[in-house]
C-alpha cells in the first residue's frame, strides 16, 4: 500500500493505495463519485476524463499514485456549490446534447477547460475537440451546437 | 481489465531512477505518461513487476534550445511539446497523436521509448535527424534517430538505460510536411495511423531541394527513410515528375506488414499517395 | 385512433420540452448499473475460452482459491442446478440450441465464460482468473457445432408471393447484386452489468441489471434458477445505451445470481470493454443476395432474395432467427411488386452469439435492395432516381406483394422532398464537373418504411409473438400523478414523453408528473423497449390507465362539488366546474376523499385513484423516411468524407420532436459505422481480431457532418393519438444511402465490391481494378 494526498473536488484526501489502483477506481469506488466512467480502460472512448490539475486526463489510464499531490476535479464538482449548472451543462441540456447520458460526464470535462478562455470555438474546431469521447446515441451534432452555444458570452 | 500488482517506485532525481533502472533491469518498466503503457497492463499484456514513475525528477523536465538545438526533456508531455517547441513539424505530427486528454499525460520521450512502428513522433525524429539521449550509470551517450529504432517495440536501449531527453539538430528545418492516414474517413484525427510521411526539405537559391529526408511510419517494423526515394530528390527542382517519380520509389521500397485494417497492397498505395501530396505540399 | 383524446388538451404532447431525465446525467448523480454498490459487494471475473472450438479436458482451480482476495471459484458442476436458457420462438422446423451456463463438455467460441472467480474487488477477481488452468482439446472443425444440428443449419425458410418464376422469365432485364453484412458489435458506452442481491431471510434475489426488458428478465432468471417469479425482483436504475444489445438472458448474469445465492453476498459482474467486443452483443452478420426482374421500361417486377445469417455458437438467443427473418420480409420495402420470393435461413457457428441490433434485418434489406435499384439504373441506362419513381408506391394505404396492409404515409412525397433538400439536379451538375478534377462526389438516396408498435397481430418478419404490455396510472395522497411504464428507455426519453401525455390528460406540468420503469417491483408487466416499440405501446398503455383514472378523478369531483360530470373539467392541477372558476378542487384533495371519505369511496367502489391498462395494437404502424447522402471519395487514399446527411422523417404524431430527432440523429450516425467504419473479424481460426476499441471503430465526431433534419406528419390510424413510433428506421437506411452514395462516386469500380464496411482499403482495392 501506498499513501497518497490527493486534492479531489477541493477537499484533500488521504488515502492508503494500492499501486495499481486506477485513478477512475480510487474515484468511483474509494470515493463514491461515480459521475465518473469506465467505458473502456484504455482511453479510447473519453468516458473517464476528469481534470488533473485543470487539464483533462483520461482516469482510466492513471495510477492513483500519479496523482499524489494533484489536484482532481470530476463532473460532480461542475455546477457550482449552489447547485447552479454550469454553462456548459445547461447547454447540452437545451440542445439535447445527451441521450443516455453515459458518455457525458467525460465530454463536459473535456471540454469545459476550453471555455475558460472565452474565446468562441467553431463547429469544426468543437468536433475536434470532442473526437476523443464517443458517443453511441446523439449523432454528436446537439453537442456541437451546445459547445459552441455555451463558448458564445 | 485492471492490471497486475507492481511494486511502485517513484524516484525525485533522475539518478535515483538511473539507480533503481540499474537495480530492476527487466523486471522493471519506466512510467512517465503511461499512455503506452497502461493500456497493456489493464489488458495484462504487459505486467511488470517494478514500475518506475520518471515525472517527480525535475531535471527531466523542460524544453530546452541550445543554439537552435532544441532538447525535449523526458518529463515533458506531449500537449506542452505541441505548444512550446516551436518545432513545426512536431507540432504538426502531434495533432494526430491521440486525443487532447491523451496528449496531456503522454510524453515525447514516452513514445519514442514505446517505438510504436505507427508511431507519430518516431518518424518525426527520423525526418528531423534527431538524437536520443540515453544515460544510466554506466553514463551518457546519443544515439542517432536512424539507429535507435530496431523493430517493433524494440529500441537500443539498454535495460538499464533511461531516454532522458531527444534532440533536434534545428527546429525549423525551411519546408516540412506531415501526412497520414488512418482507417477513418478522410480527415479525422486521433486514431492509430495506417501509414504516415514525415517530410522535409531545404530549398536552395535557385529551388534545387537539399537535405531532403522522407520518413515513413507504419510500413515496417520501425519507422524508416525512403532513402532511394530522398536521394532522387537532391539537389534538383521539385517538378511534378520528379515528385512522382519519388514518391514511387518509397512505395515500392517498402515491405509493409499486414494487420486488421490494411494489407500491404494498401501501405504501399498510401505511401506513393501521402508522400506525393507531402512533397507537393513542401514544393508550394 | 388518430385524434388526439377529446377531453385532453394538447399543451404539452408535441412540444419540445426538456428531459426531466437530464440534470441527474449532467452531473454525475444518475445510478447506472455499473454505479451500484451495495455493502459487503463482491465482484466476478471470468475464465474464457482461448479457443473457438475444443473439448474441455480440465479446469484447475487449485491455484485461483490462494491468490489474496478471491473468495470463490465457480465451475460447470457449481451451476449444473441452473436451468439452460432458450428462446421462445416457436417455428415448424427450427433445431434449437439450449444454452448452459458454464458447458462442461465443450466451447464453441473464443470468449465463451468456462468458469468465474468471486474476489473482494475485480483487481483480486482477475489475480484469481489467471491462475486457474483450463485444458483444452481442439475439436475438429468438420464436426456439427450442435449435435442434432447437421451442417449448422438451424433454421430456414423459403416461400413465393405472385408468379416469381415466370416473371423472372419473361423479364427484360435481370439485375443481380450480393453483399457481404458485416459482424457488428452494438457496443453501448455502458457495457453489460449485473449486481445481484440475495436476501436470504426473505428468499428474494434483486439483481440490478443493465436491460431493455425488466419483466422479460425477470422471468428469465426466475426460470432459469428456479425461483418463483415473485422471489425476483429486476431493478434497471439507468442505462446507458442498449441499442438491441441488452436484452438477452446471459450466462454471465446467471453466474453471478447463482454467486450471490450461493456466498450470501451481493456480487457484481461489470463487463469490460474486452468481453464486450470477444464475448458481447455481436450483430447483423448476413449474406445477401437479391435479383430483380425489370421490363423494359424500368418497371420492377419481382424480386428474389436469399439470405444466410451468421447466428455465432448459439441460436438460443433473440438475436437468433430475427435478423434473417425480418431481412426477408423487408425486402420489398416500398416498391411495387408482382412477385418476391425468399429464401432465408441462419447457421450457427463458432463465434459469439448474435444480439439484436437496432434496425435488425431492416438494415441488410434495406442497403443490398438499394444497391441493387442503383445498379439497376445503371444498367438500364435511366437515372437512379427516375427508377426509384417509377417503383415507388405512392403516398397512402396499400397493401404489399407479402400481403401486410400498411397505413397511410408520405412513401413518395419524403422521396421527393429528400431530393429537393439534397438539390439532385444540381449535384448531379457538380458530381460531373468535380469528375473532370479528378474528384469524386456521389449520392445516395434510400426511401424507408419501418414497421412499428408490433403487437400480437402483426408479428416482425413472419415471426409469431404475442404482446403484453401495461401501464399503471396513480395519484397519490399528495395529488401527484404517478405513472408506471414496464418499457425501458435507453436514452430515448420515456420519463419525459410519459409525463408529457400524462400532463396532458390530466392538466398538470410534465415536470409535476413521477414516471417509473426499470423496477419489475414498481412497474406492471410489459415487453420492455425494442424494435421501437415504446412510442405506440406507451401512448396506448399510458392512455388507457389514464382514461380510467381520470374518469374515477371527476366522479370524486362530482360528489363533492354536486356537478354534473359533463360539466367539469380539469385545469391547473385542479377538477372545476366549467365556467365558474371559484369552484374547483386539487388533485390532493380529490385523492384524500376517495381514500378517506366514506360517501365517495362507496360512489366509487375503489378508493383508490389507481389504474392499470393492457395495450396491444391491432395492427402495426409504419412509418417512413427518406435519408440522402452526399458523399466525396479520395481516390489516393479510398477514404470517404461525409458532405452531407439529409433525413426526412414521418413517424405521425411526435410527442416530442426534439426526441425524435434525437433518435434520427443517433440512428443515422450508427448507420455511418456500419457502412464504413465498423467491422467484427475472426482469422482462419476462428481467433478475433478486432478485440480492442483501436481495431473496432466507433464512429466520432470527426467522421460525421451536421445531420439535417426535416419532419413530414401522416398521424398514425393505428397508433394512439397518431404516434407511429421511430428509431430504426434511420439506422438501417443510412448505410444504403452511404453505400450507395460511395457506390456512385465511384462507379463502375463499385461492381467489385461485395461486402460491407467500405473500408479505405477497400475502396483504393475497388479503384485498381479495372
Amino acid at each position: 500500500m501506498t499513501r497518497v494526498s490527493i486534492e479531489v473536488n477541493g477537499t484533500v484526501e488521504e488515502l492508503d493505495v494500492p499501486p495499481r489502483l486506477l485513478l477512475a477506481d480510487l474515484l468511483r469506488d474509494r470515493l463514491g463519485l461515480t459521475g465518473t466512467k469506465i467505458g473502456c480502460a484504455m482511453g479510447a472512448c473519453g468516458a473517464c476524463t476528469v481534470l488533473l490539475d485543470g487539464a483533462p486526463v483520461r482516469a482510466c489510464l492513471m495510477f492513483s499514485v500519479q496523482a499524489n499531490g494533484r489536484s482532481v476535479r470530476t463532473i460532480e464538482n461542475l455546477a457550482n456549490e449552489a447547485g447552479e449548472l454550469h454553462p456548459l451543462q445547461r447547454a447540452l441540456r437545451e440542445h439535447h446534447g445527451l441521450q443516455c447520458g453515459y458518455c457525458t460526464p467525460g465530454i463536459l470535462m473535456a471540454i469545459a477547460p476550453l471555455l475558460e478562455s472565452g474565446q468562441p470555438l467553431e463547429p469544426d474546431a468543437v468536433r475536434e475537440a470532442i473526437a476523443g469521447n464517443l458517443c453511441r446515441c446523439t449523432g454528436y451534432d446537439t453537442i456541437v451546437d451546445a459547445v459552441v452555444e455555451a463558448s458564445r458570452p | 481489465m485492471k492490471p497486475s500488482a507492481f511494486e511502485y517506485l517513484a524516484p525525485e532525481t533522475c539518478e535515483e531512477a538511473l539507480g533503481a533502472l540499474a537495480e530492476h533491469g527487466d523486471d522493471a518498466a519506466v512510467l512517465a505518461g503511461g499512455q503506452s503503457l497502461i493500456p497493456m497492463m489493464n489488458l495484462r499484456i504487459a505486467a511488470p513487476r517494478v514500475l518506475i514513475d520518471v515525472m517527480r525528477a525535475p531535471e527531466l523536465r523542460g524544453i530546452g534550445n541550445a543554439g537552435g538545438r532544441i532538447e525535449i526533456g523526458a518529463g515533458v508531455r506531449m500537449a506542452q511539446a505541441e505548444r512550446e517547441s516551436g518545432v513545426a513539424l512536431m507540432t504538426a505530427a502531434l495533432r494526430h497523436v491521440g486525443h487532447p486528454a491523451i496528449r496531456n499525460c503522454g510524453t515525447v520521450c514516452g513514445s519514442v521509448a514505446h517505438a510504436d512502428p505507427a508511431g507519430e513522433v518516431p518518424a518525426v525524429l527520423l525526418a528531423l535527424d534527431g538524437e536520443v539521449v540515453l544515460r544510466s550509470l554506466r553514463g551518457e551517450r546519443s544515439v542517432a534517430a536512424d539507429d535507435f529504432f530496431l523493430s517493433y517495440y524494440s529500441t537500443a536501449r539498454e535495460p538499464d538505460e533511461l531516454v532522458v531527453a531527444v534532440r533536434i539538430p534545428s527546429a525549423s528545418p525551411p519546408r516540412v510536411a506531415f501526412r497520414e492516414v488512418t482507417p477513418r474517413l478522410g480527415g479525422s484525427t486521433g486514431e492509430f495511423a495506417t501509414a504516415g510521411v514525415a517530410a522535409t526539405a531545404e530549398p536552395d537559391d535557385l529551388g534545387r531541394w537539399r537535405r531532403v529526408r522522407i520518413a515513413l511510419l507504419g510500413v515496417a517494423d520501425r519507422p524508416v527513410r525512403a532513402r532511394e526515394a530522398e536521394a532522387l530528390l537532391t539537389g534538383v527542382e521539385p517538378t511534378n515528375d520528379a515528385i512522382a517519380a519519388a514518391a514511387e520509389s518509397a512505395a515500392t521500397t517498402v515491405d509493409p506488414p499486414s494487420d486488421v485494417h490494411a494489407g500491404p497492397d494498401y501501405r504501399r498505395r498510401a505511401v506513393r499517395v501521402l508522400t506525393t501530396r507531402a512533397l507537393a505540399e513542401i514544393a508550394s | 385512433m388518430n385524434d388526439w383524446p377529446l377531453y385532453a388538451q394538447r399543451r404539452w404532447a408535441g412540444k419540445r420540452v426538456q428531459r426531466l431525465e437530464d440534470p441527474g446525467m449532467l452531473t454525475g448523480a444518475t445510478t447506472y448499473v455499473t454505479d451500484v454498490r451495495l455493502p459487503r459487494m463482491l465482484e466476478l471475473a471470468f475464465i474464457r475460452s482461448p479457443a473457438p472450438n475444443a473439448r474441455i479436458v480440465s479446469i484447475d482451480d487449485e491455484g485461483a482459491r490462494s491468490v489474496p482476495g478471491v473468495r470463490a471459484v465457480l465451475g460447470p458442476e457449481d451451476l449444473s442446478h441452473v436451468h439452460p436458457t432458450m428462446d421462445f420462438v416457436e417455428l415448424d422446423g427450427a433445431l434449437k440450441t439450449p444454452r448452459v451456463t458454464l458447458p462442461g463438455d465443450r466451447v464453441r467460441y473464443v470468449g465463451e465464460p468456462l468458469a468465474a472467480v468471486v474476489g473482494d474487488d475485480r483487481y483480486a477477481a482477475e489475480d484469481g482468473a489467471d491462475a486457474v488452468i483450463v485444458a483444452l482439446e481442439p475439436l475438429d472443425d468438420h464436426e456439427p457445432i450442435h449435435d442434432g444440428i447437421p451442417g449448422d443449419r438451424y433454421f430456414g425458410q423459403a416461400a413465393a408471393y405472385g408468379d416469381v418464376d415466370a416473371t423472372f422469365a419473361r423479364a427484360e432485364h435481370v439485375v443481380r447484386r450480393r453483399l457481404a453484412f458485416q459482424r457488428v458489435v452494438t457496443s453501448a458506452i455502458e457495457t453489460c452489468g449485473i449486481v445481484a442481491d440475495y436476501d436470504a431471510a426473505g428468499e428474494e434475489l434483486t439483481c440490478y441489471l443493465s436491460t431493455q426488458m425488466p419483466h422479460l428478465a425477470r422471468a428469465a432468471l426466475a426460470e432459469a434458477l428456479g425461483l418463483p417469479v415473485s422471489h425476483v425482483r429486476v431493478i434497471c436504475p439507468a442505462m446507458g445505451g442498449a441499442f438491441g444489445g441488452k436484452e438477452v438472458m446471459l450466462p454471465e448474469y446467471l453466474c453471478a445470481a447463482a454467486a450471490a445465492i450461493r456466498l450470501r453476498r451481493p456480487v457484481r459482474w461489470v463487463e469490460d470493454r474486452s468481453e464486450a467486443l470477444t464475448a458481447g452483443a455481436h450483430g447483423k452478420e448476413a449474406g445477401a443476395e437479391l435479383e430483380a426482374a425489370f421490363d423494359g421500361d424500368g418497371r420492377l417486377r419481382a424480386i428474389r432474395s436469399r439470405f444466410v445469417s451468421d447466428t455465432g455458437a448459439y441460436s438460443s438467443g433473440i438475436g437468433a432467427y430475427v435478423e434473417f427473418m425480418v431481412a426477408a420480409f423487408t425486402v420489398p420495402g416500398l416498391y411495387r411488386l408482382d412477385g418476391y420470393a425468399y429464401d432465408t435461413g441462419g447457421i450457427v457457428s463458432h463465434k459469439a452469439p448474435l444480439s439484436p441490433f437496432r434496425g435488425v434485418g431492416m438494415t441488410t434489406s434495406q442497403t443490398v435492395r438499394e444497391v441493387l435499384v442503383d445498379d439497376a439504373a445503371r444498367a438500364l441506362g435511366i437515372d437512379r432516381m427516375e427508377l426509384r419513381r417509377r417503383n415507388l408506391v405512392a403516398d397512402g394505404p396499400w397493401q404489399t406483394v407479402l400481403g401486410e396492409h400498411y397505413e397511410p404515409g408520405s412513401w413518395r412525397t419524403a422521396f421527393e422532398r429528400a431530393l429537393e433538400l439534397i438539390d439532385y439536379e444540381s449535384f448531379l451538375e457538380r458530381q460531373a464537373a468535380a469528375r473532370t478534377d479528378g474528384r469524386l462526389l456521389g449520392v445516395g438516396v434510400s426511401p424507408f418504411v419501418e414497421a412499428a408498435g408490433l403487437g400480437s397481430a402483426g408479428g416482425a418478419g413472419g415471426l409469431p409473438g404475442t404482446s403484453h404490455d401495461n401501464a399503471t396510472v396513480s395519484i397519490d395522497l399528495s395529488g401527484r400523478i404517478t405513472v408506471a411504464l414496464p418499457t425501458f428507455s435507453h436514452g430515448q426519453g420515456h420519463r419525459t414523453t410519459a409525463a408529457q401525455l400524462v400532463a396532458d390528460m390530466f392538466a398538470v406540468a410534465p415536470e409535476d408528473v413521477r414516471v417509473l420503469d426499470g423496477d419489475t417491483a414498481r412497474t406492471p408487466f410489459g415487453m420492455g423497449t425494442f424494435g421501437s416499440r415504446s412510442g405506440v405501446f406507451i401512448a396506448g398503455t399510458v392512455s388507457g390507465a389514464g382514461r380510467i383514472v381520470r374518469d374515477k378523478l371527476l366522479r370524486v369531483a362530482e360528489v363533492l362539488l354536486e356537478a354534473a360530470y359533463e360539466d367539469l373539467e380539469l385545469v391547473d392541477g385542479t377538477v372545476g366546474v366549467r365556467g365558474a372558476p371559484s369552484r374547483r378542487i386539487p388533485l390532493a384533495a380529490l385523492s384524500g376523499a376517495a381514500h378517506f371519505a366514506p360517501h365517495v369511496r362507496a360512489e366509487l367502489g375503489d378508493p383508490t385513484l389507481t389504474a392499470t391498462a393492457f395495450f396491444d395494437p391491432p395492427r402495426p404502424t409504419h412509418s417512413n423516411g427518406t435519408i440522402a447522402a452526399v458523399v466525396e471519395v479520395d481516390p489516393g487514399t479510398g477514404g470517404v468524407k461525409i458532405e452531407r446527411i439529409v433525413v426526412v422523417e414521418d413517424c405521425g404524431t411526435m410527442l416530442n420532436p426534439t426526441i425524435v430527432e434525437g433518435q434520427i440523429r443517433g440512428g443515422v450516425a450508427q448507420g455511418v459505422g456500419l457502412a464504413l467504419l465498423e467491422r467484427y473479424v475472426y482469422d482462419g481460426a476462428g481467433q478475433p481480431q478486432t478485440t480492442t476499441l483501436a481495431e473496432y471503430l466507433l464512429p466520432r465526431a470527426t467522421d460525421l457532418p451536421t445531420i439535417e433534419i426535416e419532419h413530414l406528419e401522416t398521424p398514425s390510424e393505428n397508433g394512439t393519438a397518431g404516434i407511429k413510433g421511430m428509431a430504426e428506421g434511420p439506422a438501417s437506411a443510412t448505410p444504403a444511402a452511404v453505400v450507395c452514395a460511395v457506390f456512385d462516386a465511384i462507379a463502375p469500380h463499385s461492381d467489385a465490391i461485395h461486402e460491407l464496411p467500405l473500408r479505405p482499403e477497400t475502396i483504393a482495392a475497388a479503384l485498381a481494378t479495372p
